[in-house]
This record gives C-alpha cells, structure tokens and sequence, in this order.
C-alpha cells in the first residue's frame, strides 16, 4: 500500500520574519510569523485572490534620522523607506492593492513615555500616512500599550493572529 | 506575601562565579593596572584562556592571522574585548537557564542580557563615559539576575501583578515590590554582593529602573537604564513584563540624548543584531 496522499498531510511551515526584514509567501503550508514586536510594528498584508502575503516588520518612522545606518541598505529598519519596498514586492507577484487585507501590530510604549520620544506613535503616524499615500485601508489595528505583540499569517487562509503576553490572541 | 528569607535563600542555587571575574574587574578598572598583570591572572585559568582564544579566532573578530597567545589576543582584538569576553564567559551559565514567571524562552534572558550590555556599550561610548565602561557593560548584563530567581515567585503571583499593572498604573518592579515584598532589581543586587561585586556594580544593578530620584543623577545608572529602555522598545526578549517600566525624559535630556539619538541607537543595535546572535553562539 503506497503513502495516502492528501494535502491534510502537507508540513506546515513557519517562517520567522526577524526585525527589519520582510517575508513574501504563496506557499499556503507556509505561516508567517513576527515575534516580540515592541515599539516597532508588524504589518501583515493578503491578498485572498492571488494567494500571496506578507509580513513587513520594522523598528523606526523615518530612515533620515538613522544617523549612520544606510537605509539602502536595511530599507525594511524603517515605515518611511520599507512600506513602499514591501508593497513593490507584493505587486510584483499576484497581489492588488484593492484586494489586499492589511493588519497592523505593535507600536507599544514604556510607561509615560510621551510626545517626542514615543516612538511607537511616531511609527503608527508614518505607517498611517504611508498607506493612506497608497489608498491602502487598515482591516485590523492593535497599537500601542506596554506589551510586545506577536503578529502571525496564515498563506493558505489569510488569516493574522495578534498574541499580546498575558492578553491572549485576537484572530482576523 | 512571601517569606522574603525563602527567596534570598534560593540565591545559593545559582551557579557560582568564577574567583577571577571580580578580581579582573578591579584590574581593569585601574589605570595603573599593567596589561602583563591582566594576562597573567587570565593564564591562570586554562578552559577560560582556551576559550578565549577560541573566540579571537571565529568570523566574529574576523583576524587574517591566527591568534596562539593571550598576548597575541589582547593585541589584536584589545583589552577591552578580552575584558567583556571574560565576563560573557563568567555569567553565561547561569543567564543561559530559562526564568520561569516571566514568560521568556530558553535563551531570553541571556540574548536580553547581551543584547543590553551592546546597547550599553554604545551609549557609554557617545557620552564618552570611559571610567566605568566595564562595569556598565557587566551591569547592564547581570541587571535582571535577580529575575532567574524571583520568576518561580512572579508565576504564582502574576495575576495580581498584572492588575497593578494595567489598572493602577503600577510598574512591573513597583508591582513585584507590592505583591512579593521584594523586586527583581533588589534580588539581583544581592547576587551580586553575594558574588562580592563591587559596590558600584551593586548599586546600578539595585536601581537599574531609576525608581530612586538620586540614581536618576548618576551617569553610569542611567546608561545602563536606557539600555534596558531600548532593549524593551526594540522588544528583545520582552515577556511578562513587556514594556511596563518608567520612562523618565529628564534622564534623557540630563544625558543631551534627543529623540533623533536614540533612534539612531536603535537603528545602529538593529543592524548590530547580528553580530550580538554570533556572540551569543560563540560563549
């Protein structure tokens, strides 16, 4: 009798996605993950129809202030050079932006660490300003707080997990 | 609460530190100390020399020769490394053990600690704070000591914590001080005595939050604070805990660090990221 052949028995995959770097899949074993997000953010983007996403996940708004890092260099350290990089990726394989479901995490902060050094927001600001330059809709947001956050994505359902330490998971 | 004397009783379990890692503090941090005396108290110490060497000749230094000799070492790669080397090596056994209670990995403490004391060394050098920069490196490495002992407490107690926490606004030490009686910055300075660090080293471990206003006043302390700050923010090794410190902006301004600085030390530990994983694989 010859090994039963279904796609239930298929490995799943997951793949990390490290600070300052993006993953593209359409392997649908394959599942996405960021893990302790702090004051940086995960986006997570999908497209049902061309059966691809991604995850982008950067630490800082804006590549100009990187005093001596080469933003040519980590594009994806940064919301201002990495969204549009990450984006570019995407629509070069199947994905449209009219069909994209995008799901954000991250952006938390230290305890009264307001205004100017609140990185977090700044992060959330710039993301927010990069996808609105895109016409691109935030389906899920989770941001802010004082818990690091870990973002996931499902290929295969376009499903995102968002698990905040001590507060569970949200799926979207 | 807990009885207190069940807690402090635990820090025999640790793994003792080597003799040698005090007594090359002390050399160290004395300019009239000779680089011969420096090497000759490492010699003593075979596995520890061996390893050294070891680590002067991986990718991580990337030397076109091979270092043979201790000499040849602290040449080459500097006494500086060797000195932060020998520390890494002291403490790794104990760091590397998982911390129940706080919700982190096998190896998240260690990667947290190594990662802070990175982070700590780039700061010490934009203040251009030379005296202490050993101990500041070691602090910011051995600051959450404390929490491989009080994590088994922390575990029972992390519900009520917790409530502190996200609806009093507490910290996570002001919290772990509350609930416990005791926080991971007091447990982890005794260790520290216990090991007969020196009492500086003592001192910024103990106040490594900056809850007390006079440690908000001293350099070598807030160095070693803003480390851990951007350590969290960067969420390296962030659990139970995550982000719930105090963040205090006239510490900042004290320094002359501005916004734009410390993303810059965020983006310049970023791209170390991978040099600190060689590190944390090579002790």
């Amino acid at each position: 009798m010859g090994p039963i052949r279904s796609h239930s028995t298929a490995i799943a995959l997951m793949t990390a996605v490290n600070r300052s770097e993006m993953k593209i899949s359409n392997n649908p074993a394959e599942t996405l993950v960021a893990f302790s997000i702090g004051s940086g953010i995960g986006v997570a983007a999908h497209d049902p129809v061309g059966g691809i996403g991604g995850i982008l996940n950067f630490m800082l708004p804006d590549s100009s202030r990187a005093n001596g890092v080469n933003p040519a260099r980590t594009p994806f350290m940064f919301a201002d050079t990495g969204l549009p990089a990450f984006l570019e990726a995407l629509y070069a394989h199947e994905a449209r932006p009219d069909r994209l479901k995008i799901v954000i995490a991250g952006g938390a902060h230290i305890l009264d660490q307001t205004n100017a050094f609140d990185i977090g927001q700044k992060n959330f600001e710039v993301l927010k300003a990069g996808l609105d330059t895109f016409n691109l809709k935030i389906f899920h947001e989770n941001i802010g707080g004082i818990n690091s956050r870990t973002l996931s994505l499902e290929i295969d359902s376009g499903c995102s997990s968002i698990k905040i330490f001590g507060e569970g998971e949200v799926k979207v | 609460m807990t009885d207190l004397k069940d807690i402090v009783k635990q820090i025999d379990q640790l793994d003792p530190i080597p003799a040698i890692t005090t007594q090359l503090m002390a050399l160290a941090a004395d300019p009239d100390s000779a680089l011969s005396e420096i090497a000759d108290l490492i010699l003593n110490d075979p596995a520890l020399t061996a390893n050294l060497l070891k680590t002067c000749n991986s990718a991580y230094f990337g030397l076109n020769r091979k270092v043979d000799s201790l000499r040849d070492a602290i040449g080459f790669v500097g006494l500086d490394h060797i000195v932060q080397l020998v520390m890494l090596n002291s403490v790794a056994r104990n760091l590397r053990n998982q911390s129940q209670g706080y919700g982190l990995g096998e190896g998240e403490l260690w990667r947290h600690a190594v990662s802070s004391a990175h982070i700590a060394k780039i700061l010490a050098g934009k203040f251009g704070i030379t005296q202490h920069r050993h101990l500041i490196f070691t602090a910011a490495l051995l600051k959450d000591i404390g929490k491989l002992i009080l994590g088994r407490f922390v575990a029972f107690s992390l519900e009520e914590i917790n409530i502190l926490v996200h609806s009093k606004g507490y910290s996570f030490n002001d919290a772990e001080k509350k609930i416990i009686g005791m926080n991971h910055e007091e447990l982890g300075a005794m260790v520290a005595q216990n090991w007969r660090f020196g009492d500086k080293l003592v001192y910024i471990i103990r106040h490594h939050h900056l809850s007390n206003e006079s440690a908000r006043e001293d350099p070598a302390t807030s160095v070693v604070y803003l480390a851990d700050i951007i350590c969290m923010m960067m969420g390296i090794c962030t659990g139970a805990d995550g982000l719930s410190y105090r963040f205090y902006s006239d510490v900042l301004k004290r320094m002359d660090l501005t916004e734009t600085d410390l993303q810059a030390v965020i983006a310049e530990t970023g791209e170390n990221q991978q040099k600190i994983d060689q590190l944390l694989n090579l002790i």
